[in-house]
């Protein structure tokens, strides 16, 4: 899979679980700080993306992910 | 006791002394008397003078020499050196040594009665149909089954029954009051008995009731306090204007700061300043500290109420009739809302306002928050939070209880074979409603609640760890209890014995094997068991076979969830559930450390270096906060990993040796 349709389903995922508009979330983006996400939400994404993507993730690992761009390569490992 | 009448120049004597009787000959004295020490007593009734001389030392007082001064004393009877001094009225009492009793207005036994023991306590149901006996031997085991087991007309009978035969035997038409026992600047005791070493220091009115307490541990009441109907027990202070209506105090309970209690039962270290508690059972470790907090109508046990929080038990229809559970070490947090009836799984946490009705029971280790009005569970996310860690490491630790008559049987463990059993059961569950949810779906409903679907599978994964955590750390506790030295050694040891199988319940802090508390109970319906006292040390016996029990409990949950015998379980196998307790124990440390990181980010330095910028607030919460890798806790979390890591090398390796 191509990293721009990646990066479009990251943000798709996202958009859903943080209820905000794809539009305003950029590659630089940190999680916490820039998209509001809490521990819960960050749960969610994980869950979000391993269903997107249908893939396990390593869930420590993955929870480390701190920008949007950073998920995007770190999801790219799994396909 | 040979007790003798005054003699004339003793009664001359006591006249002088401003003392005074209508008719002389009810007082009765034992040799040695000193009538000196008597000045201003006006006596009545029969009396009955016994080694009042020496010096009188409550613990904590200045001694002073025994003495009986300006006091009215009408039925008594004084047994050895005591102290006491303005006092209206004293009737009704065995004084029994090294009492003191000063500045009291009336102290007084008006009739046949059983200090607050058979005393009814509407608890747990507002509307009634629970009423629990309060009686000194009251234990949280007990009450649960007394308060619960309703749908077991003839056991409960049964029980009343032993229950009134002990109060029927506390039936007296007179009081005591206890050796050492110290009761000043009080007004109004009334029918209230006293254990040794009470002390009770400006209460405002006691009435019907028992002070119970031993050497070891004295009981404590204090200012201002009204209390009617009760029954404190040993080492427990009811204080700062406490009021009590109908109410047990159990052991080691603290209760105090204006907090008002009616029909409810506090059992061993329970914690309740400004709140109020209505129809509350308030199981071990019970602890509400906050002003506008009321816990009505509902069972807890471990619990910590945050301000403010609040439930509802009635919706103007029948009346106060809906009642609520929360399992043992739930928490709420600042305003949280309930409405009953609701039942919540343990070790859960309660955020926000909940309109709706629920039962998250088979789901411990959750947090129920509220989103867009809908009550959302999410399971298993308190399992690795450091508060659950921090309360089940204080509970034991925090035990207040010094009398060697411990009356409640608590087991303190996060992980036992009811909560793992919860575990299995909560897996099952979130596992089918993932197979059964459209991914179109936001939520999944289950029994009233909201379960965000994309965290089935998640919440599913960490139970799963905890399991794991508990499959293994039990083998390694078991070997470790047993070190076995040749392979029969470890195959005696892991051999469990009869007994545990199938559901566990949790009777307010005893964790035993439902079928066990069956045999209990039907004791108590044929008839066999026939005391309070029997039925105390039936219920021990349980607890004291807990570890055997829950071995056993664990050998069938193995064999039917892993396919695992452990009594004949190859090497392999024991490997495997040693390297999983490491791996899961790890993580769920790690896990936990880093909600303990949390704590020191960013956010938690917001309102810290007052006045300076950045470089001030890092430094100053430095101060106050200490630094992360420092802090006592994480160091504790982290000691724990290595050890866990040290004792899993251990085993696999014992492991080969023995099963090479």
């Amino acid at each position: 899979m191509e990293i721009k349709e990646i990066k479009a389903r990251v943000i798709k995922v996202i958009a859903e679980v943080l209820e905000t508009e794809a539009s305003v979330i950029g590659e630089e983006d940190n999680f916490i700080f820039d998209l509001g996400a809490d521990s819960m939400q960050s749960l969610q994404l994980v869950a979000g993306f391993e269903e997107e993507f249908d893939i396990e993730m390593d869930e420590d690992k993955a929870l480390e992910v701190q920008t949007v761009g950073d998920a995007v390569d770190f999801i790219a490992q799994y396909l | 006791m040979d007790y003798r009448n005054l003699t004339e120049t003793e009664i001359s004597l006591l006249e002088a002394q401003g003392c005074y009787c209508r008719d002389w000959p009810v007082v009765w004295v034992a040799p040695p008397f000193d009538p000196g020490l008597i000045h201003g007593v006006r006596f009545e009734g029969e009396v009955k003078l016994s080694g009042l001389h020496g010096m009188v030392a409550p613990d904590g007082e200045t001694p002073r020499p025994a003495g009986l001064y300006s006091c009215f004393l009408r039925n008594c009877e004084i047994h050895g050196p005591v102290y006491i001094s303005q006092v209206g009225r004293l009737e009704g009492y065995t004084v029994e040594k090294d009492v003191s009793i000063e500045n009291v207005s009336s102290i007084f036994v008006d009739g046949p009665t059983a200090f607050g023991n058979g005393v009814e306590a509407e608890v747990l149901n507002e509307g009634g149909g629970r009423e629990v006996l309060i009686f000194e031997q009251l234990t949280a085991q007990i009450a649960y089954l007394m308060a619960n087991y309703r749908h077991e007309p003839e056991m409960i009978a049964r029980l009343k029954g032993l229950i009134r035969a002990y109060c029927e035997n506390r039936r007296s038409e007179r009081g005591v009051i206890g050796a050492g026992a110290s009761i000043r600047g009080a007004q109004s005791i009334r029918n209230v008995n006293f254990g040794p070493k009470a002390r009770i220091g400006g209460v405002q009115l006691l009435e019907e009731g028992t002070v119970a307490g031993c050497a070891e541990a004295p009981a404590l009441v204090g200012e201002g306090v009204i209390a009617r109907r009760f029954v404190i027990q040993s080492g427990s202070t009811v204080d700062s204007g406490a009021i009590l209506e109908k109410c047990f105090v159990g052991q080691g309970v603290r209760i105090g700061k204006q907090f008002s209690a009616e029909n409810s039962l506090f059992f061993a270290n329970c914690e309740a300043f400004h709140g109020e508690a209505v129809s509350l059972f308030a199981g071990p470790y019970t602890v509400t500290h906050h002003k506008s907090s009321l816990l009505i109508a509902g069972l807890f046990s471990f619990f910590n109420a945050g301000s403010g929080t609040n439930q509802s038990n009635h919706m103007y229809k029948l009346g106060p009739v809906h009642q609520g559970r929360l399992e043992r070490g739930c928490k709420t947090g600042s305003f949280s809302y309930l409405l009953w009836p609701c039942r919540i799984g343990a070790f859960s946490v309660v955020m926000d306002k909940h309109g709706s009705n629920f039962d998250t029971a088979d789901f411990p280790f959750s947090y129920l928050t509220v989103e867009d009005g809908k009550s959302i569970l999410t399971p298993a996310m308190n399992l690795f939070t450091v508060g659950t860690r921090r309360d089940s490491e204080k509970w034991p630790a925090r035990d207040r209880r010094h009398d060697p008559d411990r009356l409640d049987l608590i087991r303190f463990e996060l992980l036992s074979p009811y909560i793992a059993g919860k575990i299995i059961r909560g897996s099952e569950i979130l596992q089918t409603l993932y197979e059964q949810a459209s991914k179109e779906q936001k939520y999944v409903r289950y029994q009233g609640i909201h379960i965000l679907r994309l965290l089935l599978k998640t919440c599913r994964k960490y139970y799963q760890l905890a399991l794991k955590k508990y499959y293994g750390e039990q083998l390694a506790r078991r070997l470790e209890s047993r070190p076995p030295d040749s392979l029969s050694q470890l195959r005696d040891a892991l051999q469990p014995k009869e007994g545990g199988d199938g559901d566990w319940v949790d009777l307010a802090g005893l964790l035993a094997p439902a079928a066990a508390v069956r045999e209990v109970l039907e004791a108590v319906k044929g008839g066999e068991v026939k005391s309070v006292e029997q039925l105390r040390s039936r219920l021990a016996a349980i607890d004291g076979n807990y570890e055997e029990y829950a071995w056993s409990w664990y050998a069938g949950t193995l064999e039917k969830e892993m396919g695992i015998s452990i009594g004949r379980a190859t090497k392999e196998q024991l490997a495997g559930l040693i390297r999983e307790w490491r791996a899961s124990s790890v993580k769920l440390n790690n896990m936990t450390l880093k909600d303990a990181e949390k704590e020191f980010d960013q956010n938690s330095r917001i309102g810290f270096g007052a006045d300076g910028g950045e470089e001030v607030m890092t430094a100053d919460f430095s101060a106050v906060r200490g630094g992360y890798e420092s802090n006592a806790f994480v160091r504790r979390l982290r000691a724990e990993n290595e050890e866990v890591e040290k004792k899993a090398a251990f085993w696999e390796k014992e492991l080969e040796r023995l099963l090479g």
